[in-house]
């Protein structure tokens, strides 16, 4: 397994190079570009730019591991206004561009929102009729599409076997799950979602956290690996069991509050102890 | 002569199923019709609303176009999510209210640029005597503790879900028969030998989730409007 971290860590004042040299120092092999979320990397970034990001990532020795984007949370895929929607699939489209500008094979979307104005009938239908044709543009790309298990913030695809009906009713072998751990609180165990979807993860998002605290203020309930109720030896055994082999990319709320670039070498060091199974 | 590609194939597709087996109606008997407007609709999935409402129901129905519709034999014509609404289309709309069909007609506007509406409200107002006023967001703060359901009172009551954006409908004649948050948001009327139903909320992305009180309340309307096998 490979080790990764979200270019949206890196302290803004620091710019993307710098950024790379603490992400390499740190011991990853990887980096997450996340579409939207820093100044670097935007829906009007040009292609030569982002090739640039590209040949920068390079030059530090690293590799981008996927593409990432929050920009669905404020233009889903399941909006009922159709204008959004086009929105949300434009961003999907220029996730599948970048990541062939950039070298690799996966990206995240959040699918889609459940909220008290769009009920769950209509979200998981939009979903189905957006990612069918997503699919089959990104699987000409070579690039997989994983939609990310946000359960308790989007109120969407909540149990596992929810999320495996929706992969099985979108049919399409470029279309799996970008599996977070720490995503899904106390309605599961993130190992039962490793073993169930298995070969369909195409990433895997690390972060611990504390399934008792509810967001409270600027209270994240996410925290560092190993500090919250995560069962971390168990999703490390399901990892074994389904034969995952493929990037592990750190995704922290929660950020230091002094030094943070301690953050990136406590987070790899952790990585690689449960890459090591020394837990 | 001046015929796009679109055009060329929306009529050699009007040739070709006109000749098919299937969901077409019997020469002697009149159904249901769901014009489907293509990109004057602005919501694929009320189309599909309506086709898979109708379907699961065992409703006689057929997809039309405006140009190749026998108005004789359309006891109940559906016109889903509706934004421009093409001269075939309002001639369509106009004949079959004048050949003694019930029309449905869902107003697909919600969400519309200014321009689109204003254009929508002229062909209502203009064609078929129909008064809308601005869509209303109904969900403006996007915090609301209660859901804004449009009560249905005709033909049977129901409740169904909002669909986020309604074009009121103004003062006129008619008989109104659904509101939401107090604001009238459909009507029916006679009109020529026929009758017009309004529907100023769509119903179709209902019918598309699912919903079984739109169903119903679609199906009650089917019979009540007289489209046989409804």
């Amino acid at each position: 397994m490979k080790k990764a971290i979200g270019d949206n860590m890196i302290p803004k004042e620091w710019g993307f190079e710098k950024g790379l040299e603490l992400v390499k120092q740190a011991g990853f092999d990887g980096i997450e570009l996340w579409l939207g979320d820093t100044p670097w990397f935007q829906m009007g970034t040009p292609d030569s730019e982002v090739r640039e990001l590209r040949r920068k990532v390079d030059n530090a020795g690293l590799v981008v591991s996927n593409v990432s984007t929050g920009l669905h949370w404020a233009s889903p895929l399941s909006a009922r206004d159709p204008k959004v929607r086009a929105q949300a699939v434009r961003v999907v489209e220029r996730e599948v561009e970048t990541a062939v500008l950039l070298g690799t094979d996966a990206i995240l979307l959040v699918a889609g929102l459940v909220t008290p104005e769009v009920p769950y009938n209509e979200v998981y239908q939009r979903c189905l009729e957006a990612l069918r044709p997503l699919g089959e543009k990104a699987a000409r790309s070579g690039v997989r599409i994983g939609c990310e298990n946000c359960n308790a913030e989007q109120r969407f695809l909540i149990s596992p076997r929810e999320f495996w009906q929706f992969l099985n009713d979108v049919n399409s072998p470029a279309v799996g799950i970008h599996l977070d751990v720490g995503n899904i609180h106390d309605t599961g165990f993130a190992e039962q979602w490793i073993e169930i979807h298995g070969p369909r993860i195409t990433r895997i998002h690390l972060k611990d956290v504390m399934t008792k605290r509810g967001r409270c203020g600027d209270q994240s309930v996410y925290t560092n690996l190993f500090l919250g109720d995560n069962n971390w030896p168990a999703i490390r055994g399901a990892m074994s069991k389904v034969g995952y082999d493929g990037w592990l990319v750190a995704e922290m709320e929660a950020r230091y509050r002094y030094a943070p670039d301690q953050q990136f070498y406590d987070t790899a060091r952790a990585m690689d102890r449960l890459i090591s199974g020394q837990l | 002569m001046g015929i796009t590609r679109r055009r060329f194939l929306g009529y050699a597709a009007g040739v070709v199923t006109a000749g098919l087996p299937g969901p077409s109606l019997d020469a002697t008997r009149r159904g249901c019709v769901l014009l489907d407007l293509n990109e004057g609709g602005c919501f694929r999935e009320s189309v599909s609303g309506y086709e898979s409402a109708l379907t699961s129901a065992g409703a006689q129905w057929m997809r039309a176009d405006a140009l190749w519709m026998v108005h004789s034999r359309c006891a109940v014509l559906m016109v889903p999510a509706a934004l421009e609404i093409p001269p075939p289309a309002v001639r369509a709309i106009v004949s079959c209210l004048h050949a003694g069909a019930s029309v449905i007609l869902e107003s697909g506007v919600g969400f519309a640029a200014d321009r689109e509406f204003r254009a929508h409200r002229v062909v209502l107002r203009d064609y078929l005597q129909v008064h809308i006023e601005e869509p209303v967001d109904l969900w403006p703060d996007n915090s609301s503790q209660r859901i804004p359901y449009v009560d249905y009172t005709w033909p049977r009551p129901a409740k169904v879900r909002d669909f986020s954006r309604v074009v009121p409908l103004g003062r006129q004649a008619g008989e109104v028969i659904a509101r939401v948050d107090g604001l009238p948001v459909a009507l029916k009327r006679s009109s020529g030998r026929g009758r017009l139903i309004f529907l100023g909320s769509p119903l179709g992305p209902a019918l598309w989730a699912g919903d079984a009180e739109a169903r119903r309340w679609l199906l009650d309307c089917l019979r009540t409007a007289g489209g046989e096998g409804a």
